[in-house]
């Protein structure tokens, strides 16, 4: 087989993975040096495909045989989708010509399962080490973990790699159960447990030999059982809390070739996907507890996003005085974001925040203006009710495809 | 009306500028001409600038970087706005360069776009190799909105090691030879035509990966245009797919994620039986399948007692904390830290005790995003059969219940103050039970008098178990 046409194969059955990030990792430099790559701990999104997601960094599975029979997967042993298998050399050649050209970041590699856990989890390391050692590539790599492999392979995964990350898969373990009979909750529990402990240990001892520096992730599929978002957002909670996962991204199911009658035949709506994005990202950047964030019938409103359906359901807060309120507090206000609240702080330092203040730092003032009150402001909204502040500030939803 | 001519550089504007400062020229007075040869039709003879000044400004050093990067910003009132701005300070203004004034915010936003094309540039930027065996190796052609080559060209040396490259953009180029960076503006013609070569394999090669890993179903042309502006398409190898991705994607060709090149091919099911492909793992404890109370939801494992079946002296604490969790072996963290040193003053060895907890599996709540301590209260009860099988397996002649938790566990009532139960060992089923504090409760203390005092007498209590050993020792000690 060509080497283009495993690309395609493989290229297509990795790209249900969404994480694309090659950030976070320590600076490196080639600089009058033999080798090949640079990281100074922030991302760069090398081109962006038609459905808006960004390529960082080269997607591939080393091989799309697997022995598991995951029915939300396309790659599952009983599906009837063409098979490819990469050489570790091919791939490496790939990444390294890839780099050259400033097309990538580094690699994202994963894999089936073949032979067993601890065969194919080698296989992966090998790319890795051939990279590394052999090409002196400094280049950003992620390598997905294995869940049963041994630990000890995870460790010398960690010596390579910049960014691990072990799949949770779905938000509960019975359902994990049900739709992927050759996964177990606790295995990846586990595995996760151990990237932690490699990561700190790493971290503490200075002269401890290099792990993951750029931390581990995880990823979720919403919407391939009838699990609500409040069970998910507390899955990640609990997932941050115990294995300090940098991120867990959530991935709508998307329809595969072949589907079993186990998972649904539709996706859900992007918009859910994205909801989940926005209440992750409060809990990670504004010390929002999923508990807080508001749902209906156990899901995130979809008409819209979930700090305004926080602030909606505590109106006692607002409207609040952004000349004396925490920055903290300001930051919650739908339309402010952090950054703009930590300008606010400085500013008033110097004088009086008024509204024309808030139009240059571009606060979202629609969504702002219900909620704040500044030195020549006062909202008359406040007294509306939320019901009705709510429908004025929905996204209205977007005429239906005609496809 | 001063009309000020100069090289077009920051650092002849910035010498202009201290002058103008030093003659107290107010910004609206100054037209700028940012090279030799443009002329002003309102300009009237000036007398020329002095050449040197010793004139000195105070400003924050903040200033000038904010300056230096906004000045890459092109747009014909480039320097009146950083003259201006300058000139507020130098007032006595400082609120000239936050983000929430009106010039500070026209500072910031040019500020903003200039870091985004720095990333742009990084981002899009396409090297080819050159021909074989010329110099350089790779060459791009990249069209920037702004002046950044000079910002942005220096990543690339980090990037691409001994490999030489050349840059070229509409106005200025930079060549790295593998050892140092130089530009050159403008950009030689012979330079423009190296980096804009043919295409060439590799690039098919690219676009192979990209139509492979865009997902049909997800089809979002909006993202796509604010992520990777138009104007940048027509140099990337990916661009001419992009319209007819899009158009295949949007006719309902395509419902499916898959790509259609993987689709059009014949597939291929893994022959193996379902008994077959399940992974080998160490076989379930019957501890961790234990569904007695719902700690296990949130813990990573239990944690089951750690020492020789023969140990005389069995220790118990409360539950497995964050690290033991983690590594599935009690007394690990921080607290098993305090209990080592502790066991090591009174003399024992750890290796010959047997070390348990009365609930085993750890017991937390989410407080941001760490995980916070949750003393048990009805997991106690429910984890009791496990203790007790402990109990009858190893039949210890001492048990240290270290912490009311324990103590709960073993005689099914919470002590009112552990205090009265210390250094008086208790009989229970013909051996002894002392009690003392949990290892983390020193840990817990501020002060450190208190803190040395807590330890110590769990150390006291760990060496009256060991007394309690020798029977014989210890009555004699008691009389």
């Amino acid at each position: 087989m060509e080497l283009t046409d495993k690309l395609i194969i493989l290229a297509d059955a990795a790209k249900y993975d969404v994480s694309c990030a090659s950030s976070g990792a320590p600076k490196r430099s080639s600089k009058g040096r033999e080798g090949l790559g640079s990281t100074d701990g922030m991302g760069i999104c090398h081109s962006f495909t038609p459905d808006g997601r960004c390529v960082s960094l080269l997607k591939i599975l080393l091989t799309n045989f697997c022995l598991y029979d995951c029915q939300y997967c396309v790659n599952r042993r009983s599906s009837n989708v063409p098979r490819a298998r990469f050489t570790p050399e091919e791939v490496v050649r790939l990444t390294l010509d890839f780099y050259r050209r400033n097309m990538i970041s580094g690699l994202f590699l994963s894999s089936g399962i073949i032979r067993s856990s601890d065969h194919t989890m080698e296989q992966l390391i090998q790319v890795a080490r051939l990279l590394r050692e052999e090409h002196h590539f400094r280049g950003y790599i992620h390598l997905k973990t294995i869940p049963d492999a041994d630990p000890q392979l995870i460790a010398q995964a960690g010596l390579y790699a910049d960014r691990l990350s072990v799949n949770i898969e779905l938000p509960t373990e019975t359902e994990l159960l049900r739709l992927a009979p050759e996964k177990n909750g606790q295995s990846i529990k586990k595995a996760m447990g151990t990237i932690r402990l490699g990561v700190e240990e790493a971290e503490t001892e200075r002269k401890s030999p290099r792990f993951a520096p750029a931390g581990q992730s995880t990823q979720m599929i919403v919407g391939a059982d009838a699990t609500n978002d409040r069970v998910i957002l507390d899955t990640a909670q609990r997932l941050y809390g115990a294995y300090r996962l940098k991120r867990v991204y959530y991935s709508a199911f998307s329809p595969i070739p072949d589907s079993p009658r186990s998972v649904p035949l539709t996706p859900p709506p992007l918009l859910r996907e994205h909801r989940l994005y926005q209440a992750d990202f409060l809990m990670r950047g504004y010390g929002f507890n999923a508990a807080e964030l508001p749902t209906e019938s156990g899901n995130l409103p979809l008409d819209i996003d979930p700090k305004l359906a926080w602030a909606l359901s505590n109106r006692d807060i607002f409207p609040l005085d952004l000349n004396r309120a925490e920055p903290s507090l300001i930051a919650r206000v739908p339309g402010i974001g952090v950054l703009t609240a930590k300008r606010l702080a400085t500013l008033r330092q110097q004088r009086r925040i008024r509204y024309a203040d808030l139009i240059r730092l571009r606060c979202s003032l629609e969504k702002a203006k219900p909620f704040i009150i500044v030195q020549d402001y006062r909202p008359a909204l406040a007294l509306a009710d939320s019901q009705h502040l709510r429908y004025q500030l929905s996204e209205q939803p977007a005429q239906l495809a005609l496809w | 009306m001063h009309s000020v001519v100069f090289d077009g550089t920051f650092a002849g504007w910035r010498a202009c500028a201290r002058q103008l400062l030093e003659q107290a020229v107010p910004p609206e007075k100054i037209n700028w001409h940012d090279s030799v040869g443009s002329s002003d039709l309102f300009a009237q003879a000036e007398p020329s600038l002095a050449e040197k000044s010793t004139y000195t400004i105070r400003v924050p050093r903040q200033l000038a970087d904010l300056l230096a990067s906004a000045v890459c910003f092109r747009s014909d009132d480039r320097w009146a706005l950083l003259y201006r701005i300058l000139w507020r300070v130098v007032q006595g203004d400082p609120s000239a360069m936050l983000a929430g004034d009106e010039d500070g915010s026209e500072l910031h936003r040019r500020i903003k776009a200039v870091h985004r094309e720095v990333h742009h540039l990084h981002a899009f930027l396409r090297f080819r190799p050159y021909e074989r065996n010329a110099l350089p190796a790779y060459v791009a052609w990249h069209e920037p909105a702004h002046d950044v080559l000079e910002l942005a060209a220096p990543h690339f040396c980090d990037r691409m090691g001994n490999l030489s490259w050349l840059i070229a953009t509409p106005d200025a180029a930079a060549l790295w030879d593998g050892k140092s960076l130089r530009f050159e503006r403008p950009c030689p013609d012979a330079l423009k035509a190296i980096a804009q070569q043919q295409r060439d394999e590799g690039d098919s090669l690219w676009q192979a990966y990209y139509a492979s890993t865009f997902n049909p179903a997800r089809v979002n042309s909006r993202a796509l245009a604010n992520h990777m502006p138009r104007r940048f398409w027509k140099d990337l190898p990916e661009g001419p797919l992009i319209p007819t991705l899009l158009s295949d994607a949007r006719i309902g060709a395509q419902q499916l994620a898959q790509a259609e090149a993987v689709g059009a091919q014949a597939g291929k099911t893994v022959l193996i039986a379902a008994e077959r492909a399940q992974p080998k793992r160490e076989p379930v404890t019957a501890l961790d399948e234990c569904r007695r109370c719902e700690l296990w939801q949130q813990a990573t494992q239990a944690v089951p007692g750690e020492g020789p079946v023969t140990a005389r002296i069995m220790l118990i604490g409360e539950q497995p904390g964050d690290q033991e969790d983690l590594a599935g072996r009690p007394f690990i963290g921080p607290a098993g830290q305090v209990l080592d040193r502790a066991l090591n003053e009174a003399g024992l060895d750890r290796h010959a005790l047997y070390l348990t907890n009365a609930v085993k599996h750890f017991k937390w709540t989410p407080q941001g995003l760490r995980r916070k301590h949750v003393t048990p209260d009805k997991e106690i009860a429910a984890c009791r059969p496990w203790l007790l099988q402990e109990l009858a397996d190893v039949r210890p002649e001492i048990i240290v219940a270290l912490g009311a938790t324990a103590f709960e566990a073993l005689l099914g009532y919470r002590p009112e103050a552990l205090a009265n139960y210390k250094a008086r060992p208790l009989p229970l089923e013909g051996g002894w039970l002392i009690v003392t504090y949990h290892p983390s409760y020193p840990l817990r203390i501020q002060e450190a008098a208190q803190r040395e005092a807590a330890f110590q007498e769990i150390v006291s209590t760990l060496r009256q178990a060991r007394e309690l050993l020798e029977p014989d020792k210890y009555r004699e000690k008691q009389t």
